[in-house]
C-alpha cells in the first residue's frame, strides 16, 4: 500500500519538477506563473490593465491576420451554397449567365464589403444617434462567450457598456475597451440581460441571452399578449439609450418560451455601428 | 552558403503539432463552437495531451502555457483559466508518461478521461469562483464528451504522423 503511494508521489514529483529533454521550464514554476498571473488579473490594477488592454490589442491583431484564411475558406462555402441554391432554382438561365458569374466570383467579396459599406454610411446619415462604424475583427465563440471583437477602441470614444448596432438594430454592448480594439457581448450570450419595452401594449420585461440564436423575454406581465409585437430598449439601466430596435417577439410553444428573433442575425454581422450618443436634431436630419 | 533544404523541412514537420496548437488558440478556428447543435470539441486538450504524452520534445511546457495565455485573451477569459487548465492536463500526461511502461490506445484513452475532467474541472472553479462568467454546464458535458469520443481518431492520425517524423528523421 505504501509503495504504490510511494510510486504515485515520486511520478508525480517527477512530472512536476522534472524538465526533461528540451524543456526549458518544469510543469511546478510554470502552474506557479500562471496563478500570479490569475490573481493579479482578478485584482484589477490599473497597471495590469493597461498592460492586458496592450496584450489584448496586439493577440486581436495577429488573430484577425492569421484568422484570414478561415475566413476566405468561410466566405467562399457561403458563396458556394448561395450558388447551389441558385443553380437549382435557374437551371436554365445558369448556362447564359455563366461567365458573367466567373466574373461575380472575383468581384463578390468586394461587392458584399462596398454594399455593407454604403449601409452603414446610409444609417450614419439617418440614425439618431451619434455613432462609430466598426468592423468585426475577430468572433470566435467559446462554451463561455458569444462575442465579436471590433477595429475600434478607446481612440474612437468607445466606452464600457456602449450599444451596438448592425443595420439600425441592437446586437450587443461593448463589455472590454482597449485603444484599438473592443469586445461586443452579443444579446444571445448568457451573461446578457438588456431591460426592454414590448411595443405596441408599453409591456416591461428583460431580454435575456440563452446561449442559443434567440433570447428570451423574463419578467413579462401576467397575460401577457405578444401578436405582433416588437421588442425595443427602455433605457431603464441608465446605461444604454431608449428606443433602439432588437426584434420580434415568437412564442416557442415546444419550449414554452417567449423568444425574440433579432431583426439583425448575430451570425451574420459584419459591420457594426457604436453609439456614442444621442444626436441633436440638427445633426439628425 | 547552401541552405539546407532538408533540414528546414524536417524541422518544420517537427514542430507542426505546436504550430497547430498555437494556430487554433489564436485563430477563428471554431474547435469550441457548436457546428451542429451539441457537437463541438477541445482539440487543444487532445493535441496537448497526445503529443506530452509521447513526444515531449515536441511541445514544450512554456509554449503550452503561452498558448493558454493567448486562448485567454481571444476568449475573453481571466488571464491564467486556460494556461493552468492546459498544464494540469500536461501535468497528467506527464504523469501518465513516468508511470506506465508501455502505453497503449486503452491506456492513453482512459488516462484522458482523468485529464480532461482534471482540465475542465480548473476552468469551472476558476471561473465560477473569480468571475461573473456564466456557463452552460450541459454544453461543456458535451464538450467533455466529445474530446473523448474523438480522442482515438486524432490518436491515430498523430500515431501515422509521428512515425512518419520519426522515421524522416532516422532516415
Amino acid at each position: 500500500m505504501s509503495t504504490s503511494r510511494d510510486d504515485f508521489g515520486i511520478a508525480i514529483r517527477s512530472a512536476l519538477l522534472q524538465r526533461g529533454a528540451k524543456q526549458k521550464f518544469s510543469l511546478f514554476v510554470l502552474i506557479l506563473v500562471s496563478v500570479i498571473i490569475f490573481s493579479l488579473d482578478n485584482l484589477n490594477l490599473k497597471p495590469v490593465k493597461i498592460l492586458r488592454s496592450i496584450i489584448n490589442d496586439s493577440i486581436y491583431r495577429v488573430s484577425a491576420v492569421s484568422s484570414s484564411p478561415i475566413k476566405f475558406g468561410s466566405a467562399s462555402k457561403d458563396f458556394f451554397i448561395n450558388h447551389l441554391s441558385v443553380y437549382k432554382e435557374n437551371e436554365r438561365l445558369k448556362l447564359e449567365i455563366l461567365n458573367l458569374k466567373k466574373e461575380q466570383l472575383n468581384t463578390s467579396y468586394l461587392e458584399t464589403e462596398n454594399k455593407k459599406l454604403q449601409e452603414i454610411v446610409q444609417l450614419d446619415k439617418k440614425s439618431p444617434f451619434i455613432t462609430v462604424g466598426a468592423k468585426i475583427m475577430l468572433d470566435k465563440n467559446s462554451p463561455y462567450l458569444n462575442s465579436a471583437i471590433i477595429n475600434k477602441g478607446s481612440n474612437s470614444n468607445i466606452k464600457l457598456g456602449m450599444p451596438v448596432l448592425s443595420k439600425g438594430n441592437l446586437i450587443g454592448r461593448i463589455v472590454e475597451v482597449n485603444f484599438i480594439s473592443s469586445r461586443i457581448l452579443l444579446l444571445n450570450d448568457l451573461n446578457s440581460r438588456i431591460p426592454v419595452v414590448i411595443s405596441p401594449n408599453g409591456d416591461q420585461a428583460i431580454l435575456t441571452g440563452a446561449g442559443r440564436k434567440r433570447p428570451i423575454l423574463e419578467y413579462l406581465p401576467e397575460n401577457f399578449q405578444f401578436e405582433q409585437s416588437n421588442v425595443y430598449t427602455s433605457g431603464k439601466d441608465g446605461v444604454l439609450l431608449s428606443g433602439i430596435s432588437i426584434g420580434e417577439v415568437i412564442d416557442n410553444q415546444e419550449k414554452q418560451r417567449i423568444e425574440v428573433r433579432l431583426f439583425t442575425d448575430p451570425d451574420q454581422i459584419f459591420l457594426v455601428n457604436v453609439v456614442l450618443g444621442k444626436s441633436t436634431d440638427a445633426e439628425a436630419m | 552558403m547552401a541552405i539546407n533544404v532538408k533540414a528546414i523541412k524536417e524541422t518544420f514537420l517537427r514542430f507542426l503539432p505546436l504550430v497547430l496548437l498555437i494556430y487554433i488558440c489564436i485563430s477563428e478556428f471554431h474547435t469550441q463552437f457548436f457546428y451542429w447543435k451539441i457537437f463541438s470539441f477541445n482539440f487543444q486538450f487532445i493535441i496537448i495531451y497526445y503529443w506530452i504524452l509521447r513526444d515531449p520534445s515536441i511541445l514544450g511546457y512554456g509554449f503550452v502555457f503561452l498558448c493558454g495565455i493567448t486562448n485567454d485573451v481571444v476568449l475573453s477569459l481571466p488571464l491564467g483559466t486556460s494556461a493552468l487548465s492546459y498544464l494540469f492536463i500536461s501535468l497528467v500526461a506527464a504523469y501518465v508518461r513516468n508511470a506506465t511502461v508501455r502505453s497503449t490506445l486503452f491506456t492513453d484513452w482512459f488516462t484522458f478521461i482523468i485529464a480532461i475532467i482534471i482540465g475542465n474541472f480548473i476552468t469551472y472553479s476558476l471561473l465560477s469562483k473569480f468571475s461573473e462568467i456564466q456557463m452552460q454546464y450541459i454544453l461543456m458535458f458535451y464538450n467533455s464528451l466529445f474530446t473523448f469520443i474523438l480522442y482515438p481518431l486524432f490518436w491515430a492520425l498523430f500515431e501515422i504522423y509521428r512515425r512518419l517524423i520519426n522515421l524522416r528523421t532516422y532516415d
